[in-house]
């Protein structure tokens, strides 16, 4: 089955894959959107002080 | 003469860096003006498959911010790197790992744990976690590899220059942007911000650094003109590098350290340790032992944006077993 990349996907805040599977008549088979991104910010904010949070979930998204 | 060409990339990072390119304004016209930029996620179109297709160091500026928390980062870092002449580290997390590289106080399988399975906001019943490889019914779907320690750009390829803050600010960017525009880059390995620490930039009022007791910010208001750590607050300022315009110290916010060290310090968060432990009056074990316990949360504290640049590098814990 063919398959078309679209990577990244450009033009907004994060990271962004699509992949496009297309069948024998070239229609669209299915499609997925894929984030390749995490960082973790769940975890590792536990543990730091509650008054510091407001100093680093703002990198969590800086757009 | 054909335009310079010019990259930016974002890696592990929130987009901020991009943002404060973006911040100055009129000036970006300038230069549009002065170079192509030939990649750059977060405003133009281009795909991973148009820098490959590149001569190698046909680039002449990479400007990438963002930690190294992942294989597609670690590839595209060391992609741009063979197609670029200047690599820069561009903001606190390619510098030093930044906010992300405080995951170095814990690891993959601990971060896919709670952001997977146990976090209240998920639906997700059967315990999927992110997987290199997934065979769906069309083929195969491909996630790069999370992995277990946050690296800084510099422990991933080479980088001659290092433009530290989160962000860094408008006028240090234009800096490196004239540097580029009039061949007037300083010498490869410098840190393009002041070779002063904050402290020294800092205009507020400094006494005597002898303290008996820190505070947290709910415990004190701290008086805006006098010296923050005189004061029983922690600031960072001691052990960081200046430059930054004391963006937070004249919001009154003790520092956090986001210009990363100092010349000649290796550790940031050591040189704090250091800072706080030479100007703490104690004198029984016990006033000792009280003073230790104040330091609510020392790791995120003294290593909040340097973590993966310090000689720790990471929490010691035993390596995610497995691929992912």
């Amino acid at each position: 089955m063919k398959k078309v990349t679209i990577d990244p996907i450009t033009r907004l805040e994060g990271h962004g894959k699509i992949e496009i599977f297309l069948n024998d008549e070239g229609d669209v088979a299915n499609a997925y959107l894929q984030i390749p991104e995490l960082r973790g910010f769940e975890k590792f904010c536990e543990g730091r002080p509650v008054e510091e949070m407001p100093r680093i979930v703002p990198r969590i998204c800086g757009v | 003469m054909a335009k310079p060409k010019v990259a930016l990339y974002w890696a592990a990072a929130c987009g901020g860096c991009d943002v404060a390119v973006l911040d100055t304004n009129e000036k970006i016209l300038d230069i549009a003006n002065i170079a192509d930029i030939v990649f750059w996620p977060i405003a133009l179109d281009f795909k991973y498959h148009h820098v490959e297709a590149m001569e190698d160091k046909s680039i002449d500026l990479c400007l990438f911010n963002g930690a190294i928390r992942s294989s597609e980062q670690e590839k595209i870092a060391k992609l741009l790197r063979n197609k670029s002449k200047v690599m820069v580290a561009f903001g606190a997390c390619a510098c030093f790992g930044g906010i992300p590289a405080l995951g170095n106080l814990t690891n993959r399988a601990e971060i896919f744990q709670r952001v997977y399975i146990e976090a209240p906001s998920n639906a997700n019943a059967d315990g999927t976690v992110p997987q290199t490889s997934t065979k769906v019914t069309e083929g195969e779907l491909e996630l790069p590899e999370f992995f277990d320690t946050v690296s800084t750009l510099a422990q991933v390829v080479d980088v001659e220059y290092f433009v530290p803050g989160c962000p860094p600010p408008v006028d240090i960017i234009l800096k490196v942007v004239n540097a580029f525009a009039t061949d007037q880059l300083p010498p490869v390995g410098s840190v393009i911000a002041s070779d002063k620490t904050l402290c020294d930039e800092c205009d507020r009022v400094k006494e005597q650094k002898k303290i008996t007791k820190l505070y947290r910010p709910h415990e004190i208001i701290p008086d805006p003109k006098k010296c923050l750590l005189e004061q029983g607050v922690i600031c960072c300022g001691p052990a960081t590098r200046g430059g930054c315009g004391l963006r937070c110290i004249k919001a009154n916010m003790p520092c956090r350290g986001c210009f990363g060290p100092p010349p000649k310090v290796a550790d940031q968060g050591a040189a704090l340790v250091s800072v706080i432990a030479s100007i703490y009056q104690g004198n029984t074990e016990e006033e000792i032992a009280r003073m230790v316990e104040e330091v609510v949360d020392p790791a995120g504290t003294f290593y909040r944006f340097a973590l993966a640049d310090s000689m720790l590098k990471r929490k010691r814990m035993p390596p995610t077993e497995g691929r992912l």
